[in-house]
This record gives C-alpha cells, structure tokens and sequence, in this order.
C-alpha cells in the first residue's frame, strides 16, 4: 500500500494497526487516530492520475507489521543516530522539518557517517503550502502519542528477511551542462566563494552572471558517477551570499545544470523502461512539481509519493525523484 | 563471481584511484567510491570499509565484482 486516500480510510488503517508514514496537510494529521504511525506535513502529492495539491487526502506508505516496524523520534542533537541506530538488516524512513536545525545537522551527518551506505536511509523533508511560507512552519509527526514538532526527527525502522535488500534509487532528470567546472573549498548551504575552473570569484556574481539568479538551475554535482543536484535557495548579490537547499562538499566537482525544457516529459523518458517491482516508497521535489507545473499531470511510469522540500536518499538530495526498492 | 579475499591487492588498488574507474549504477557504491576519492582516512581503514559494504551486497554488486581485478 502506497497511496493518496481520504482521511477515512487512512484512519482506517490505523485503526487496524498497520504501521505506516503518512504525508499530508498539518490539519489532515491532526485528525488521524493515534497509532502506529509516524507524518510530515505537506499537501502536494504526485498520485497515479498525476499531480495532486490536497488538504483533505493524505498519501499513505504502508509498513511491515510489528515487530519488524518500530518508530522513533529524535531531537536535532540526537540526528548522528538515524544511521547508527539503523536496522542491521533493513532500512530507516526518516522525516525531517524544513529549515529546522535537524534538517541542517541530518544534511552535514548523514554525508559522512561510515555507516550510512550499508544502512539505508530513505525519507523525506517536510514543508507547506506554498501560500504560507511566511506563516507556516514544517512539522513531523509522531502518530502514537499525537505530538507535532518544528524540529527533530521522526523514523521508521524496518527490518527485512536475511535474502531481503534494500536498495535506494535515484532519477534526476538534471545533468550537468558540461561548462565550467565548480568547486568548494568550503561545504555548507551558505556559500561566499567560489572555484570556477580554478579561478576564485563570487558564487553569486557568477550565478547571476550565468541567468541563474532565479535559482530555476540546480548545481550538479558528480559523486562517484552518480549526478547529485544543490538547489539554489537564494542568491543575494548585495550580502555575496548564495543559500542553497543542500549542502556543497569540497572535492566535488559541480557544474551548473543543463536547462530541462519539459520536465514532465523529461521523467516520462527516464522512468519508460523502470520497473517499479519491489518499490515501497517514493517522493519527488516540490521544486520539480512547480517548475515541471506537474499538478493534474502524470509522470507516467514514475513511482507515486510525496512532492517534498527536500528528499533523503542516504543522504540530503535536492530536485531529484528518490525510490526505495526491496530486492 | 565470488568477493576477492581482504588480502586481494583489488581492494588497495578500489580505494588508492581505482573507484574512479569503476562502472556502477548503484547509488549507494557511487557515493562510496566519491567518498573514498575525497576520504584522508588510513588505506587499512578504507579498505575495509569498502569490502564491508561488497559483503553486505554481494548479491546484487554481481557487475562491479567482475570489474575489481581490471581495475
């Protein structure tokens, strides 16, 4: 069971004592019974008919019944423990408030735990409506004692049988444009300086140099192969400052983004031949979800989920559609 | 194909520039071997960190165990 649905029957599964997450609107998880279950808030969705903006569904992702599901909260100083308290054999769901101190830790932590590869960890940052941002604040939910938190962690822990893997999987419709070659000699979401094949300038100038100043291009950056995206937050050209929505690691090389000129299509194509056999979670960027203009339109293959404010894929990713496979 | 024994010069040649070279699809050893190539720690340390990782997926690193004597 991985889907949008009303409130009933969300509260019916629940009831019935199946262990699950739940995405949805702060309110809509306010009304759900207490019970075996952990939320975020967040009310855009990608269902099977396509883009879904709703306060009054919730997507739901079944688990495995106890005891092989467990869930945990944890503080903002407790983050190092979403990998080390990880199932020896299985996987962790973790949500995380955006823009809370956990966000910022989990994102700096996650990337360099010696654990977090062999323990999967897949999950999601929640958020808000886009009308509210200035009024609103991202929350995670912890369905068992019905308690709302602006910061801190909430996870599944999953166990799996001994012939059972959990694989992660990322689509990033986003390549690299081949161009000048970015480096940090700082990580970090707020950034000053940077390398642009090898001369030093303003990371910001730069951006704003290259159009980019609306932030509309991620950075891509080449992790062993595997292109991972740092989404442009801001750029304040005034204050020499660019936030961005990921962190930046030095030695990596980055390149700024090759324009996407349909999105829609774009993981149409990606995801034509994918199978989704063995796929228990998915969610996608609520960046993607308003660039793409995804709301009523179908992605076709691609696996269904929360539109988020950030996705975890072992670690922090940005813009990019994350699945998490039983193999 | 089975996993090379800890002893095998593989491993050493994976984390000492090799990962570089590795063709792989699997997001998890995709980050592994960038954090091997910007990793400081100890070779023995690296090592073993990145056989420990083959061991727990073995099954499904089929392709990439093929590749670790031409690397």
């Amino acid at each position: 069971m991985n889907d949008l649905m009303t409130l009933d029957a969300a509260a019916r599964l629940i009831e019935h004592g199946t262990p699950c997450c739940v995405a949805g609107d702060l309110e809509a998880l306010r009304q759900l019974p207490r019970g075996a279950w952990i939320g975020g808030s967040i009310p855009y969705f990608m269902g099977s008919q396509g883009g879904v903006v709703a306060r009054d569904r919730v997507f739901v992702t079944a688990l495995p019944p106890t005891p092989a599901t467990r869930f945990e909260t944890l503080s903002a100083e407790q983050v190092g423990q979403v990998v080390a308290d990880g199932p020896e054999h299985g996987y962790s769901i973790v949500i995380v408030p955006g823009g809370s101190q956990a966000h910022a830790r989990f994102a700096q932590d996650a990337s360099t735990s010696a654990e977090a590869l062999s323990k999967p960890t897949v999950g999601w940052v929640s958020g808000v409506h886009l009308d509210e941002l200035a009024t609103a604040r991202p929350v995670v939910f912890d369905g068992r004692t019905g308690k709302a938190h602006t910061d801190g962690l909430v996870v599944a822990r999953v166990d799996l049988p001994e012939d059972r893997l959990a694989v992660i999987e990322i689509v990033n419709i986003f390549e690299a444009d081949g161009g000048d070659v970015l480096r940090f000699e700082r990580g970090g979401f707020e950034i000053g300086e940077v390398l642009v094949n090898g001369e030093r300038c303003s990371f910001a100038e730069y951006l704003l140099a290259r159009g980019n100043g609306d932030g509309r291009l991620p950075l891509v950056g080449n992790f062993g192969g595997a292109s991972l995206n740092a989404s442009v937050k801001q750029v304040d050209s005034a204050a020499g400052r660019v936030a961005l929505y990921a962190p930046v690691f030095p030695g990596v090389d980055y390149h700024l983004a090759r324009p996407v000129a349909d999105h829609v299509e774009t993981f149409r194509r990606h995801t034509a031949d994918r199978s989704n056999d063995g796929v228990v979670f998915s969610c996608n960027c609520i960046l993607n979800f308003v660039h793409g203009q995804f709301e009523g339109r179908s992605l076709g293959n691609t696996p269904t989920g929360p539109v988020t404010f950030g996705e975890i894929g072992y670690q922090l990713l940005n813009q990019t559609l994350v699945s998490l496979r039983i193999v | 194909m089975s996993l090379p024994p800890l002893t095998h010069g593989c491993w050493k040649r994976l984390v000492s520039g090799g990962a570089a070279r590795l063709k792989t699809d699997q997001l998890a050893l995709q980050l592994l071997c960038s954090r091997m190539e910007r990793s400081d720690a100890p070779l023995d340390k690296r090592v073993g960190e990145v056989m420990a990782f083959f061991t727990r997926f073995e099954r499904i690193l089929g392709r990439e165990i093929a590749q670790l004597n031409t690397l």
